[in-house]
């Protein structure tokens, strides 16, 4: 193999792929990274076995030429000197080559590493994601997917299938629920009509790829294209792809957690009940549980107050647009509570309570049925 | 690259029981390979692995070796095959969580999985509960096994949620035929075998500087011992803790004097022909006169107990001073 490439070009593309790669991998292999060429492009592939990177430089872009002279082959080179090796080459070309004996020379100007490489072969076999099971969406419309939804899983590892979010597409709708048992975030949106549409149901995506996705990925308007197989997901932009594997087992039915009816429902402006929990909730953090009480009391006025018997109480009203119902005394986790509220990210919303033994519901006032949050309440005597 | 025709010769037993599960497909989720060490159990997991994963497809039991399936697996670099060793001491916590997690996903490559954790007697507590919840709930196509010289330091409930096999120890006439063969004099032939060393191990010894100085530094404490004029104690500190430092050379060298006092109480028995140290009849011949057989006895009691001291992380030189006070004459 050989390429002469643009030093900045091929550092953005290890940069990419080194996000996947693990210090500590008990595969060797995996502390490599792959590098393939072919007349058309150079990829490079980082992987830690959860989430693979694969970052590809064109030959050439629109008029630029990225990459100047190639003969075609792999190698799998030692990622920890990698970057540092290319960062700070003397120009801005680089010329990578490999002999059959898998020894790697890297040059530019008159500097020359000489590195050992590994055998590609021994790279893991990433599965070839069939093209016609996919869809696309919007990347920044991807990322607030993720931001609404992500925070919700479970950390805690008793039940490994509660780490991760749900994918769920039926119908043309894409719907993604976590859950972490106390608390619930769900968020629904309608697919453009796409030509074949496919439906896919228990796809579970562990939280942490989609922390690294979010990151990868660049805000944009372009799109993303989201194949699925039996064991991987793939998210595939223009030069860089993004896999990552799935969680094994069946995702709890949630369906029925959320309550159709709704015996109190209360209407206010979003970032002021933020401001007034957060406040609440000062005293209460020491607290294990961060506990908040809300107690409905006349003339639309919300009275929330935290109590913990060593430090103190706080206690404040809260005027809201209207509420409805019966009257309510509630406990619940001001953290959670905080959370639903940013993730929701409208002016105004509604809760909607069953009862203080009863899971609520928070809601934006409009655009109803889109995004959802569940918040399990706390008992307190 | 191992192959089961060369281990059918080993272990005729439980190589066919492998072979008969995979020819039958009949895979259990969880085995346990227990045996002695250097007995085949790491090379019979490793072929194992590779059929299950070996993507040539045939009827028998053999694995092509030539996939990418077969070659990544001999070098530790299958994505979906796991290999948990003792990390130091003993298999931690942290190992097992690892696992743990490994399980919760899917495959890289597949939904197939394998694991192997080698030396499993050494998993600490925590480490075995943890595990047995995946004994208990196994995954469609995921395979467990457990390779262990000490099935029964394993906790019960681990044991009976796996299909044990047992790989016997090797033929002891067998294996010193073999290492005379390899031109290893007699003597040093017969330590080899009670030993238990393998083929490769045996070799690396023969011409060991260390290991020959180990053998005479046990023959010298084994005299300050059995003398009451001499001073065992003060050998200790200024030879033996020098000679044997870390914990592998310790254990050495307390088998080497394991087989010192075995030897004893061959003799008393009359059993001349089960000495191993053939070079040393003389000597253990007045030495059967020093010491009674029940004394060798409770001297060997001492030594299996100084071996439990180390594994329980007693501090080597403690462990060792209490030894030699016990066995001084």
């Amino acid at each position: 193999m050989k390429i002469i490439i643009e030093r900045d070009q091929l550092m953005q593309s290890i940069q990419n792929v080194m996000k996947a790669i693990s210090p500590k991998t008990t595969i060797p292999i995996l502390s490599g990274i792959k590098i393939e060429a072919t007349q058309e492009e150079v990829k490079l592939t980082g992987s830690d076995s959860d989430i693979t990177i694969e970052s590809i430089i064109p030959k050439e872009e629109e008029g630029i030429v990225y990459i100047h002279d190639v003969n075609p082959g792999k190698v799998v080179v030692q990622a920890k000197f990698l970057p540092d090796i290319i960062r700070k080459l003397p120009e801005s070309e680089v010329e990578i080559s490999s002999d059959d004996d898998l020894n790697l020379t890297i040059r530019s100007g008159k500097a020359e590493f000489k590195l050992n490489g590994q055998d590609p072969e021994e790279y893991p076999q990433l599965p070839v994601l069939q093209t016609e099971n996919h869809f696309d969406l919007q990347i920044d419309l991807l990322k607030t997917l993720i931001r609404q939804t992500n925070f919700a899983v479970s950390t805690s590892e008793t039940r490994p299938i509660l780490t991760g979010v749900n994918f769920k597409l039926e119908n043309n709708n894409l719907e993604l629920v976590a859950t972490d048992s106390h608390r619930l975030a769900s968020r629904k949106i309608e697919m453009d009509k796409q030509e074949d549409s496919i439906s896919f149901n228990n796809i579970v995506i562990p939280g942490k790829s989609l922390t690294e996705l979010n990151k990868i990925l660049d805000d944009g308007q372009e799109t993303v294209q989201v194949s699925v197989s039996d064991n991987q997901i793939l998210f595939k932009t223009k030069y860089v792809y993004f896999l990552s594997r799935l969680l094994d087992g069946n995702y709890p039915d949630t369906s029925r957690l959320i309550p159709d009816q709704s015996k109190t429902e209360v209407k206010v402006n979003a970032k002021e009940l933020i401001q007034t929990i957060d406040r609440a909730s000062l005293l209460a953090k020491d607290n294990r549980n961060n506990i908040v009480k809300l107690v409905t009391q006349e003339n639309d006025v919300l009275e929330i107050t935290s109590n913990s018997p060593e430090i103190g109480t706080a206690e404040e009203l809260l005027q809201t647009k209207s509420i409805t119902g019966e009257e309510l005394k509630i406990s619940f986790n001001a953290k959670y509570m905080i959370d639903a509220l940013r993730a929701i990210d409208a002016e105004e919303i509604k809760i909607q309570f069953t009862g203080a033994m009863r899971p609520f519901i928070i809601q934006p006032v409009e655009e109803e049925q889109h995004i959802l949050q569940l918040i399990t309440p706390v008992r307190t005597y | 690259m191992p192959a089961w025709a060369e281990l059918l010769e080993k272990q005729p037993v439980a190589v066919r029981m492998l072979q008969n599960s995979i020819e039958k497909s009949r895979i259990a989720h969880a085995y346990l390979f227990h045996g002695p060490r250097g007995t085949g159990k790491r090379e019979a997991s490793l072929l194992f692995a590779m059929r299950y994963f070996c993507k040539e497809e045939t009827e028998s039991s053999e694995p092509c070796k030539n996939c990418s399936a077969c070659k990544r697996i001999y070098s530790g670099n299958h994505p979906d095959v796991h290999f948990i060793q003792p990390d130091g001491q003993s298999i931690k916590k942290e190992q097992i969580e690892f696992l743990q997690k490994e399980f919760t996903y899917t495959g890289l490559e597949s939904n197939q999985k394998v694991y192997i954790i080698e030396e499993a007697d050494k998993m600490t507590g925590n480490a075995s509960n943890r595990l047995l919840k995946f004994l208990e709930e196994p995954n469609q196509q995921t395979v467990a096994i457990l390779l262990t010289e000490n099935s029964s330091a394993m906790i019960n409930t681990i044991l009976s949620r796996c299909q044990r096999i047992q790989f016997h120890s090797l033929n002891e006439q067998e294996q010193y035929n073999r290492l005379l063969q390899e031109g290893i004099p007699d003597s040093t032939a017969h330590i080899f075998t009670a030993l238990q060393l393998d083929l490769g191990q045996a070799m690396e010894w023969k011409d060991d500087p260390w290991f020959a100085e180990a053998r005479k530094i046990v023959l010298q404490l084994v005299d300050k011992v059995l003398d009451s004029k001499e001073e065992g104690y003060l050998f200790l500190h200024q030879v033996w803790l020098r000679q044997f430092e870390g914990r592998d050379q310790i254990e050495l060298g307390l088998e080497l004097l394991l087989i010192w006092y075995k030897d004893i109480i061959s003799y008393h028995l009359d059993r001349k022909d089960r000495v191993i140290l053939i070079d040393q009849l003389d000597r253990l011949e007045t030495y059967m006169y020093r010491l009674s057989i029940q004394e060798a006895k409770a001297s060997i009691y001492e030594i299996l107990q100084t071996k439990r001291r180390l594994a329980s992380n007693v501090h080597n030189t403690l462990a060792m001073e209490h030894l030699v006070l016990q066995l001084q004459r």
